[in-house]
């Protein structure tokens, strides 16, 4: 149902030839803190093909969410385009924008990013409203909470939730849209190693469906799940190796 | 599982209110305090202004001639029904009748009853017209009662306590309710009319059945209404009378309508002047508390945008907000306004000496409408500047600096 508006996107803005699904060309980030410049990306290339679980490792201030903030449109680069699909993100509207966020990425954010007020479900099927969902989202939205393992919790409010248990709605908020790329950040961090591992496995499922993930993490564990791993250094990307997954 | 439910924006922003009650309730009583208050003050002019419309169609004169030194008792007899005493000589009438611009001219007699149970039913302005000439109680005796008056008999005011077939008495003397007055807000809902001639033989029969006696000799009169004839000036007539009629005051129906306004301008100024300062609060409060809002929820917008919220989404959620608390101020302040107004509307005509109808119903839906958006419009201005700002942040900032 939600294919053709993206099409209408991707189509409307002539995309440029190109295989990999997300593609960076030549794209810096800085931003002001304070008195002083921090640049956050610099000169950054980087192609991901469709269907790749991608892991990027580095330091705290290395830039990693910065990278995936740009990846996802959730900031601007300072130079340097964006491509999703061959559309340059950044020649979008607002609006064109926002339906490919809502459409085709999801994101899983490295904090329990719920809206206090709403229950899990409604949390679940927040994206789907963005969508223009007139209410027939709830069945889907309950079978994904079942699928994260708290579909007896639909009704409970975030702050009734533990950490490990938001950490899972939001997983299952990310996957609401079927969306074609996932960016996470940190999604198994402090959690316990049960719920890492439900976590992990839901995305190699999803992978294998052919999303494209990427993920965050300083967790050599996690990193290692990952067909190709990447570091950040001081804004700069180096591959440091793939794997068979 | 419950119904589908529709996570729409009134829903989010509704779910957004409810989780600061506190504040939220504050936003809603500033607006509340400030609508109630524009509520109540235009409510209180359109009750005013419609009593004097009606007040004057039923007096249906242009001029009120009345001894010298006695406008004010006059006016106030007219417009509030003080009960009020005075007396000229009955000659006048006929002085009065042969100033030129005149059509008619009719002879009303003042006379205020006793506190006095004995004496009196109730504290009242008695009226005696003359039915020959009258076109006050005339008019209204034709249309309801297709005859005048008999002997002893009278019609009261809308506010005096008896119903149509029962008795009154005054000074010793029983009379029979042929009919009770619609309502104006003016004094003559507190006034009983009778013939003259009877209001002469009241005080005659006074002296010796009455505790109190009426000190009133044959022929005095208290006013002469004037009608003048079409296409004459009011004014002019009236100018005609004070200088050709030596004794009496010359009021015009104008006049006594300016005398009311005059008399509620000074409370509305205040009035709206502490308004002005309410709504000038509100709006400082809203735009403050909403400035707090986006602060206090930058990371959920940042997530908002994130899951494909647009700007547009994050500017109409935040403008909703607003508009839902303003909107219910403004309900708020239109009940507590009014009910202030019908709770206190005695002691506010008294004190300030106004007559008081309230308005048809048309008006009532125009002044809560017309306050209903302002509050609203109030609350769309206040949110402009936090609603734009929020609908700017970047994601990744937003979801940043909320962390």
């Amino acid at each position: 149902m939600s294919e053709p508006e993206v099409k209408e996107v991707v189509t409307g803005s002539q995309p440029e030839m190109t295989d990999a699904v997300i593609s960076l060309k030549d794209i810096s980030k800085s931003y002001k803190v304070g008195p002083s410049m921090v640049r956050a990306v610099e000169s950054l290339s980087l192609e991901i093909p469709r269907g790749q679980m991608v892991s990027i490792v580095g330091h705290s201030g290395s830039g990693k969410t910065t990278l995936l903030s740009l990846i996802g449109g959730l900031t601007k680069p300072s130079s340097g385009r964006v491509l999703l699909d061959g559309v340059n993100i950044w020649t979008l509207s607002d609006k064109d924008l926002s339906i490919l966020r809502n459409k085709k990425i999801g994101f899983a954010f490295q904090f329990a990013s719920l809206i206090p007020t709403l229950t899990a479900l409604d949390n679940v099927r927040l994206p789907a409203t963005f969508g223009g969902a007139t209410g027939a989202d709830e069945k889907r939205a309950s079978d994904l909470l079942a699928l994260v393992g708290l579909g007896d919790r639909a009704h409970s409010y975030p702050a009734m939730l533990s950490g490990g248990e938001q950490r899972r709605v939001a997983l299952a908020r990310t996957l609401m849209n079927e969306p074609r790329i996932i960016l996470a950040d940190e999604p198994t961090g402090d959690l316990d190693e049960d719920t890492e591992a439900d976590i992990l496995e839901t995305f190699h499922k999803i992978n294998s469906e052919g999303v494209t993930i990427v993920i965050v993490t300083h967790s050599r564990a996690v990193a290692s799940q990952a067909q190709r791993v990447l570091r950040m250094h001081r804004g700069h990307l180096s591959e440091e190796g793939e794997y068979d997954g | 599982m419950g119904g589908m439910k529709r996570l729409g924006l009134i829903y989010l922003a509704g779910q957004n209110l409810r989780r600061k009650p506190f504040r939220s309730f504050v936003t809603v009583a500033i607006v509340g305090l400030a609508a109630g208050t524009l509520f109540s003050a235009t409510l209180l002019i359109g009750s005013v202004q419609r009593s004097l419309e009606v007040g004057m169609a039923r007096l249906g004169a242009d001029i009120l001639v009345v001894p010298e030194g006695q406008a004010e008792s006059g006016e106030e007899a007219l417009i509030t029904g003080s009960p009020t005493s005075f007396y000229m000589d009955g000659a006048i009438l006929d002085q009065v009748r042969a100033v030129p611009g005149i059509d008619q001219a009719s002879p009303q007699l003042f006379i205020e009853s006793m506190v006095s149970s004995q004496c009196c039913t109730g504290h009242v302005q008695l009226v005696g017209y003359e039915p020959e000439s009258d076109f006050v109680v005339g008019p209204w005796l034709e249309q309801n009662l297709s005859r005048p008056l008999d002997k002893d008999e009278v019609v009261i005011g809308s506010l005096i306590l008896a119903n149509k077939g029962e008795q009154v008495h005054f000074y010793g003397r029983n009379f029979d309710v042929a009919g009770v007055l619609d309502g104006t807000g003016m004094g003559a809902d507190e006034s009983v009319f009778m013939r003259m001639r009877d209001a002469y033989q009241m005080a005659v029969e006074s002296q010796t059945e009455a505790e109190t006696t009426l000190d009133i000799r044959p022929g005095q009169i208290s006013s002469v209404l004037v009608k003048v004839t079409p296409g004459t000036t009011i004014d002019q007539v009236a100018q005609r009378i004070k200088t050709g009629v030596p004794g009496t005051m010359a009021i015009t129906a104008n006049e006594l309508s300016r005398s009311v306004t005059d008399r509620l301008s000074g409370f509305l100024r205040g009035f709206f002047a502490l308004d002005a300062i309410v709504w000038v609060m509100s709006l400082l409060t809203i735009a403050a508390i909403f400035s707090m809002i986006v602060n206090e929820r930058q990371r959920e917008i940042g997530l908002i945008r994130a899951m494909g919220g647009s700007k547009n989404f994050v500017f109409r959620l935040m403008l909703t907000e607003a508009l839902m608390l303003t909107a219910l101020g403004g309900i708020a302040g239109i009940f507590v306004g009014g009910a202030a107004l019908f709770i206190f509307k005695a002691i506010i005509t008294s004190s300030l000496g106004i007559p008081y109808l309230w308005p048809p119903l048309w008006y009532f839906g125009i002044m809560m409408g017309g306050t209903l958006v302002l509050a609203i419009i109030t609350g769309a201005i206040a949110s402009l500047y936090p609603a734009i700002s929020s609908s700017r942040l970047e994601p990744y900032f937003a979801i940043r600096q909320g962390e």
